[in-house]
């Protein structure tokens, strides 16, 4: 396994522009990931999770515009200031994509056949009659019974799990190094996510990918991920190699903060009960907490270690 | 005052650009004797074909009637046309709705079927069949275009009739003893033709547009009564001498109707928000 | 989807029947005798004899039914009986003016069909989120101009000023242009939106994130996710103008000069011709349900969830 990361990201904060209004969904998050390994991101629905996978890639809906600024180092080329064409020609070529929802993000008109073959025709430069054959190949490598069957179906004849199967496909047919798979198994059943899951990990190990899994599921994280960025209000709250978080990672009472307005202090401060003064002043800087070798960026826990040192 | 509110609440809700049209439209239909500076008829052949002069401001056509007059007396022409069709055609869809609605069963189905065969012909070719049958007349192309219109009140009709018996308070009317008549007349009508009232206004720009057709195709109004698809097709032999005659009457027509048709769309768009 | 086709033809025919009935009653029910008119038309001084000579030709003396199905069978092969004004058959007047008309009707569509897909795709393009006003404008003029204006302004701008294109006539493909933009003009207005807000709704669907994500561009998704999605809509609408154009034809047909059907009907009317009118009548309604069931077949093949749902 290389060392060398292939992804480097430090101190991204994004900014999305709206006709009415500016929201800061990533602020000043850093994060490293190898080859091989999966990093998770987690945090409740809207702690900007998604925006910091997608924006930097000029993945965004329409009307919205992201302006970025920071360091994103993917393959050693800086994707931020990258202009759109060449975040195109990494799209679907050298970073993978899978989202949430399966049945929305295929298209309801074209055969799942046709969906999977045009990203090996782009950017494999196959002729038609090539991706088609490679679209079977991925068909049934993401473990689709009735293959040629399969190709010729639409998204709506297929169930959910079989449709995460296909975006899968397109995700990894042109063969990419990163993979980002957006809540990959919220919208499944219950018995299918693992089984979706367990197809992600394999086919990570058999084409020797990175992947990226955001989630907010901590069962998730805890069967799948090497390294673990919690999210809270575009802040990565918790960077950690994966050991205990699963036992002590606590909920808070309250709903996240709306992101408009930058925040000051604290961004959990609204929510927590220890809050003291100094967590409304500045934004609190990552330090020792009285549990060796766990850092939090938590005026409360920090002092408790000044005091206990 | 029953019928008229939800009309009055619609008006409210239009865009002002639309209101400004038609409010000119219907002062100018209303007024059109008394602000019209010449007699509409009044020929002057030494003048035929002149330009714009201060007592003619927009010309004179080729038999040198006043163009502004004849333009003026002409949405007169259309107002009370529309009207009339427009009154016409919802008597007989709001009769046949409300009865369809209040009966429901085998005359619901029958009329309704009835209605389904006048929907799917477009409504130029009935009136058209309508004349060819009756004859060229004014009333004849009122009689034809109401018969053309009136498939669509009385789907709309049936649909509110349908919902107003739905009402608790129709159970109620009924269950106290209200005879049919009277559930009929004292509160089914009137709810069905307020709420229909409101649909009225969204076919008046139709209507405008196909008076003026069967003008244009000498089925219509005829001359020397002005109006605006007549004058046009008056003055079209004289397009390459007087354009104005032509070009003039057009753009009036279309501005009313565009009027209309905004008027329309409001009217959709809130009903469609009301639901 | 076989049994789908047969549904909807088996419906197409109840619905004809309906609209012979229709048509043979709206004649029937004409005011003043037909018989008379008929006679008179032969001979200025009809006697009561020459009268019952018609009506036993005819067959008029014969019940309803029988004539009805008189009338029917010479419909439906043809013949379409004789005009009053003209002494000819009506049906070989419907036959030779059939292709002027075709002529028509076709361009008109071919004109609106490019011209609405050249306006909505590029608005598609390069005018992101062109103001509301322009889309919603184009489609409330489509309704408001009269066709009879439009002809009317492309006549002075092509024929009158620039000399481009002759004034009227059929003869050649120069002298069809106009006619064909008169009739395509404004239903190219109201698809040209129909593209429009199609486009805009369909590139605002996850499944063109998904396409980003695959790295395609703009072109390309517009052509390869958008159109797939839009196209049921887009000729259920192109279903709907193709009627109205045909409707236009009574009007754009004198306009131009031209001997087509709508002439024909137009004319029909003007001097109650009854026969020309019921036979035009008969065709003008058969093309409209045949048109019904054609948009129908084809939306169900261009849209899959329809297809498996009605297969």
């Amino acid at each position: 396994m290389s060392s060398e990361p292939i992804l480097r990201v430090k101190d991204l904060t994004i900014d999305l522009l709206t006709a009415h209004t500016v929201v800061r969904p990533v602020d000043g998050v850093v994060y490293e990931l190898s080859r091989r390994e999966t990093l998770a991101i987690v945090g409740e629905s809207g702690s900007g999770k998604t925006v910091t996978c997608f924006a930097p890639l000029g993945l965004m809906p329409v009307g919205v515009q992201a302006d970025i600024s920071g360091s994103i180092l993917f393959d050693s080329r800086q994707l931020v200031g990258s202009d759109n064409e060449t975040l195109r020609s990494l799209r679907g070529k050298s970073i993978g994509f899978i989202f949430q929802d399966p049945m929305s993000a295929l298209n309801p008109a074209r055969r799942v056949g046709r969906q999977i073959a045009e990203v090996a025709e782009l950017h494999l430069g196959m002729t038609a009659r090539a991706a088609e054959t490679r679209a079977l190949e991925l068909i049934k490598m993401v473990g689709m019974s009735d293959p040629e069957i399969r190709l010729k179906q639409y998204p709506h004849e297929l169930s959910g799990g079989l449709r995460q199967r296909v975006m899968i496909a397109i995700a990894i047919a042109a063969e990419p190094t990163l993979l980002v798979a957006d809540e990959p198994t919220t919208a499944l059943d219950v018995t299918v996510q693992a089984q979706i899951l367990r197809l992600l990990k394999e086919i990570q190990s058999r084409m020797n990918m990175a992947m990226i899994l955001i989630t907010h599921d901590m069962g998730v994280v805890a069967g799948a991920a090497d390294r673990v960025m919690v999210m809270y209000a575009g802040r990565h709250a918790i960077p950690r190699k994966q050991d205990a978080i699963g036992s002590r990672f606590r909920g808070l009472p309250g709903v996240p903060p709306i992101l408009g307005a930058p925040i000051t202090g604290c961004a959990f401060m609204p929510r927590c009960g220890y809050a003291v003064d100094a967590c409304g002043e500045r934004r609190p800087p990552f330090l020792p907490t009285a549990v060796p070798g766990v850092s939090a960026a938590c005026p409360v826990l920090n002092i408790r270690a000044k005091e206990c040192a | 005052m029953q019928p008229v509110r939800p009309l009055l609440k619609a008006i409210g809700a239009f865009p002002r650009s639309a209101v400004f049209t038609i409010c000119a439209f219907v002062l100018l239909g209303l007024l059109a004797p008394y602000i019209a500076p010449h007699d509409p008829n009044a020929q002057d052949l030494l003048v035929a074909g002149q330009g714009p002069t201060l007592a003619h401001p927009f010309g004179v056509d080729h038999l040198g009637r006043d163009t502004l007059s004849r333009l003026i007396v002409a949405a007169r022409t259309s107002l009370v046309g529309v009207c009339l069709v427009l009154v016409c055609a919802h008597a007989i869809g709001i009769a046949i709705g409300t009865i369809a609605g209040y009966r429901r069963g085998w005359t619901d189905e029958l009329l309704m079927r009835i209605v389904d065969v006048g929907q799917a012909i477009p409504s130029l070719i009935v009136s058209l069949a309508v004349i060819g049958i009756a004859g060229v007349s004014y009333w004849n192309m009122i009689l034809a275009l109401a018969l053309a219109w009136w498939p669509g009140s009385a789907r709309i009709s049936r649909a509110v009739a349908v919902n107003t018996m739905n009402k608790p308070h129709m159970e109620a009317l009924r269950v106290l003893g209200a005879s049919p008549v009277r559930i009929y007349f004292v509160h089914l009508l009137p709810t069905t033709i307020g709420a229909v009232l409101v649909y009225a206004t969204a076919d008046a720009g139709a209507v405008a547009l196909a008076i003026a057709t069967l003008s244009f195709l000498g089925l219509g109004i005829q001359p020397p009564t002005p109006e605006w698809g007549q004058m046009l097709v008056d003055a079209l032999p004289y397009l390459e001498s007087d354009p104005r005659q032509v070009i003039l009457p057009g753009l009036t027509l279309t501005l009313a109707v565009i009027g209309f048709n905004i008027l329309g769309e409001a009217v959709a768009l809130t009903e469609f928000r009301s639901r | 989807m076989f049994a789908f086709i047969a549904k909807r033809a088996r419906n197409a025919v109840l619905l004809l029947f309906l609209a012979s009935v229709l048509c043979f009653a709206l004649v029937v029910s004409a005011p003043g005798n037909v018989a008379i008119l008929i006679a008179e038309l032969r001979t200025p001084t009809a006697t009561k004899a020459d009268i019952a000579k018609v009506e036993e030709e005819l067959g008029l003396n014969k019940p309803l039914l029988e004539r009805y199905g008189f009338w029917l069978n010479g419909a439906i092969h043809g013949d379409f009986g004789i005009s009053y004004k003209t002494g000819e058959a009506v049906g070989a007047s419907l036959k030779s003016r059939l292709a002027v008309t075709a002529t028509l009707v076709a361009g008109g569509a071919v004109v609106a069909f490019l011209l609405s897909l050249f306006v909505g795709f590029v608005g598609a393009l390069w005018a992101h989120r062109a103001p509301d006003v322009v889309t919603r404008g184009s489609a409330l003029l489509g309704a408001s101009t009269p066709s009879f204006f439009v002809g009317a302004l492309l006549v002075y701008a092509f024929s009158v000023t620039w000399h481009v294109f002759p004034t009227f006539g059929f003869a050649g493909p120069v002298s069809w242009v106009l006619p064909w933009l008169t009739l395509g003009f404004l239903p190219a207005a109201v698809l040209s939106r129909v593209v429009r807000v199609g486009f805009e709704e369909a590139m605002a669907k996850p499944y063109v994130l998904t396409a980003m994500s695959k790295g395609l561009s703009r072109t390309s998704i517009l052509v390869r996710d958008a159109i797939p999605n839009i196209a049921p809509t887009y000729l259920n609408a192109l279903g709907t103008q193709i009627g109205t154009m045909v409707v236009g034809a009574v009007v754009v047909e004198p306009l131009f000069a031209w001997q087509g059907i709508g002439d024909l009907f137009l004319t029909g009317v003007r001097f109650r011709d009854f026969m020309v009118v019921q036979a035009c009548l008969l065709v003008f309604i058969t093309f409209f349900i045949i048109l019904n069931v054609v948009v129908d077949i084809c939306i169900t093949l261009t849209d899959p969830r329809l297809r498996l749902q009605r297969s």
